[in-house]
C-alpha cells in the first residue's frame, strides 16, 4: 500500500471515530444529526476507496450515489422530528427526553 | 415460468401505484377510499404470494431470479432481485399484518388516515424489497427504505412521545445502517461485487484470502449492524420506546413484522447464505441469542405497560428465531421460518389486544386496568390465546416452531443451550399470566364499568388471527408431512 492509500484509511477512520465520540459526547439533538452525517461521509470515502482499490470505479460510484440520496432522505426526517420535538420542548437537549421509561 | 409469475412485480408496484394514486386523486375521495385501497395491496399481495409459492412447488424449483418487467432473464451486471420459499413466507406476513393495521387504523388513525395508508404503503414496499434482495446493497437500500417510513409512523401525532421513540430509533438505525455499510465497503473491496453468489462464493476460502483480518471486521460489522435492528438484548434500548410510542395501529406493524424484516429476516439470510461456515461468528450470535432470550423474559416481568412487555417479550422471540437459525441444520432454519410466521400471528393479536384496550379504556397501563374479560369478552379470550401460543402451550402453533427451536438447539449446540432455552419459556408464562391477571382476570377495576367491547373491525382482526395460530397448530402435523415430502427437513 501506498502512503496515500493508508493516509485515506486513517482519514476515513478518523472521521468514522470523530463521529461517533460526537454522537455519545452531546447532548444537543441538531450536533447527534450531524454527527450521524460525519459518520455516514467517512463511510462514503470508504466505499470510493474500495472501489478504488479493487479497480470498480463505475460500479463504486453508483453505490455512492445511492448512498447519497438515501443518506439525504435520512437526514431529513432526523432535522423533521428534530424540529419537531424543538417545538414541543422548547429545548434542543437530548437530556429532556425521558417521558418513555421502564 | 408460468403466468402467475409476473405477480412477482405486484410486490414492488402495487403499493407504489396505491400511493401515487391517493397522491394524486382529489382530497376528499383518497381520505374516504385509503384505507380500502390498502385493504386491495395487503391482499392482493398474501394472494399473489401463496400463488407464486404454489408455482414454484408445481415447477420443483427452489428459487427464482428476475429482474426488469420486459425481460425477466438476468444478464449478469444489472441489480436483480430473487425469492424463495421464505421470501414468500415473509411477503405473507408483511402482507397480513399490514392488513391487519389498516384494521386497526379504521378506528384509530382519525384523521391521520391518508398518510398513514401511504406512509404505510411504502413501508410494504421497503419490506416486500427486503424479502426480494438478492444483493447487499439492494439489502440496504430497501433497509433505509423500511427504516424511514417506520420513522415517520412513530411519530405521525406529532406527539412528545412518539417524536422521542422516533429519535431514539432514528439514531440507533442510522448507527446500524454506518455499521452494515462500512461492512459492505469492506466486503466490496475484498471480492469487488455484493451480491450473494458473489460474496458466498468469494468467502467460502475466507481463511486463505489476502486479509483474513479485514474481513473478519466486515462480518463483526454487518452481524452488529444487523442485531441493532432486530433489537437482540445487548442492542435493545431503542426497541422498547418505539413500540410504546407508536400509535395503536403503527405498533401492530412495527411489533408484528417490521424489526422481524430489518433485523431478523436480513441477519437469517446473511448467516445462511454467506457466513454459514464462520464458527466463532455463528458462536457469538449463540451466546447473544440465548442471552437475549432470557434477558427479554426476565425484563418484561416487571413492566407495567401493556406494549412494553410485548416489546420485551418479543426480544425474547426474537431471541428464538435467531437461535433456531444459528444452528446452522436444516431443522433449526425451519424453525426460525415457522417461528417467524408464528411470531407475526401471535404478537399481531396481542398488539391488536393492545390497540382494542387502549382505544377502549384511554389508557395501557396495567396497573389502572382490571377484570375487564367481562366487559371485553373477544379480546379477553384472544389474548389468552396469544399468550398460550407465545408460551408455547400444545396444541398451539407457539408450541410446534419452539419444540422445533430447542430440538434443533439440543442437537446441534449442547444440551445446555435447549436446556436454556426451554427454562426461559417458564419466564413467558410468567410476565404473561401477571399481564393477563391485571389486565383481564378478576374483579373489575372501579371507573372502568362502562367499558365496552372493542368495535367490529378490531374484533375480526382479532379473530382472524387467532384462527390462525390455532388453525396453524392443529393442522401442522400435515405441514411437517409436507415438508418431509419436499425434502426441507
Amino acid at each position: 500500500m501506498s502512503v496515500f492509500n493508508i493516509a485515506v484509511i486513517i482519514a476515513a477512520l478518523m472521521l468514522i471515530f470523530i463521529g461517533l465520540f460526537m454522537l455519545v459526547r452531546t447532548n444537543n439533538l441538531i450536533r447527534v444529526i450531524i454527527a450521524i452525517e460525519v459518520v455516514m461521509k467517512a463511510i462514503t470515502l470508504l466505499l470510493i476507496f474500495a472501489g478504488y482499490m479493487n479497480g470498480q470505479m463505475a460500479l463504486a460510484q453508483s453505490f455512492v450515489i445511492t448512498m447519497i440520496v438515501v443518506e439525504v432522505v435520512v437526514a431529513v426526517v432526523a432535522a423533521g422530528v428534530a424540529l419537531s420535538i424543538y417545538r414541543r420542548n422548547n429545548d434542543t437537549d437530548i437530556r429532556k427526553l425521558n417521558k418513555l421509561n421502564g | 415460468m408460468s403466468a402467475s409469475m409476473y405477480l412477482i412485480y405486484s410486490f414492488l408496484g402495487l403499493p407504489l401505484i396505491i400511493v401515487l394514486a391517493l397522491t394524486l386523486a382529489a382530497k376528499k375521495p383518497a381520505d374516504r377510499l385509503c384505507i380500502y385501497a390498502g385493504y386491495l395491496a395487503a391482499i392482493v399481495q398474501m394472494i399473489a404470494a401463496a400463488a407464486i409459492f404454489a408455482a414454484l412447488l408445481a415447477a420443483g424449483v427452489e428459487s427464482l431470479t428476475f429482474s426488469q418487467f420486459w425481460d425477466m432473464s438476468v444478464s449478469d451486471s444489472a441489480a436483480y432481485l430473487s425469492l424463495d420459499a421464505f421470501s414468500l413466507v415473509a411477503i405473507f406476513c408483511v402482507g397480513l399484518v399490514s392488513l391487519v393495521s389498516l384494521i386497526t387504523a379504521q378506528s384509530t388513525m382519525g384523521e391521520k388516515k391518508l398518510n398513514f395508508t401511504n406512509v404505510l404503503m411504502m413501508l410494504m414496499l421497503g419490506m416486500n424489497g427486503i424479502a426480494m434482495a438478492a444483493d447487499l446493497f439492494t439489502l440496504y437500500v430497501f433497509l433505509e427504505v423500511t427504516g424511514i417510513t417506520s420513522f415517520v409512523l412513530i411519530a405521525i401525532f406529532h406527539d412528545i412521545r412518539g417524536l422521542e421513540g422516533s429519535f431514539k430509533y432514528l439514531v440507533m438505525s442510522a448507527i446500524a445502517s454506518a455499521f452494515i455499510l462500512a461492512g459492505l465497503a469492506f466486503l466490496f473491496m475484498e471480492f469487488g461485487g455484493l451480491g450473494f453468489d458473489t460474496v458466498a462464493a468469494a468467502i467460502g476460502a475466507w481463511q486463505e484470502a489476502a486479509n483474513p483480518t479485514l474481513l473478519i471486521v466486515a462480518f463483526v460489522l454487518l452481524a452488529s449492524g444487523f442485531l441493532i435492528k432486530s433489537g437482540i438484548a445487548p442492542f435493545h434500548g431503542w426497541l422498547p420506546d418505539a413500540y410504546q410510542s407508536a400509535p395503536d395501529a403503527v405498533s401492530v406493524v412495527l411489533g408484528g413484522i417490521v424489526t422481524k424484516m430489518a433485523g431478523t429476516y436480513a441477519l437469517i439470510r446473511l448467516l445462511s447464505e454467506l457466513l454459514t461456515d464462520i464458527a466463532p461468528l455463528t458462536q457469538a450470535c449463540v451466546i447473544l441469542a440465548l442471552g437475549s432470550i432470557l434477558f427479554g423474559a426476565v425484563a418484561a416481568v416487571r413492566q407495567s405497560d401493556f406494549k412494553r412487555i410485548l416489546a420485551y417479550s418479543s426480544i425474547s422471540q426474537i431471541g428464538y428465531i435467531l437461535l433456531g437459525a444459528v444452528c446452522a441444520s436444516p431443522l433449526g432454519y425451519i424453525g426460525a421460518i415457522l417461528h417467524f410466521f408464528n411470531h407475526a400471528t401471535f404478537k399481531t393479536t396481542l398488539f391488536v389486544n393492545a390497540a382494542a384496550v387502549h382505544e377502549q379504556t384511554g389508557t395501557t397501563d396495567i396497573e389502572e386496568l382490571g377484570g375487564l374479560q367481562k366487559q371485553m369478552p373477544v379480546t379477553g379470550v384472544t389474548s389468552v390465546i396469544a399468550f398460550l401460543s407465545t408460551a408455547g402451550i400444545p396444541p398451539l402453533a407457539g408450541f410446534w416452531s419452539k419444540l422445533i427451536i430447542i430440538i434443533a438447539a439440543w442437537q446441534a449446540l449442547g444440551a445446555f443451550a435447549g436446556a436454556l432455552a426451554l427454562f426461559a419459556s417458564i419466564f413467558t408464562a410468567a410476565y404473561f399470566l401477571r399481564l393477563q391477571s391485571k389486565v383481564f382476570f378478576g374483579l373489575l377495576r372501579e371507573g372502568l364499568e362502562e367499558v365496552r367491547e372493542a368495535v367490529l373491525g378490531l374484533k375480526i382482526a382479532e379473530i382472524l388471527l387467532t384462527a390462525i395460530t390455532v388453525g396453524f397448530g392443529i393442522a401442522f402435523p400435515l405441514a411437517l408431512r409436507f415438508m418431509q415430502a419436499q425434502g426441507w427437513l
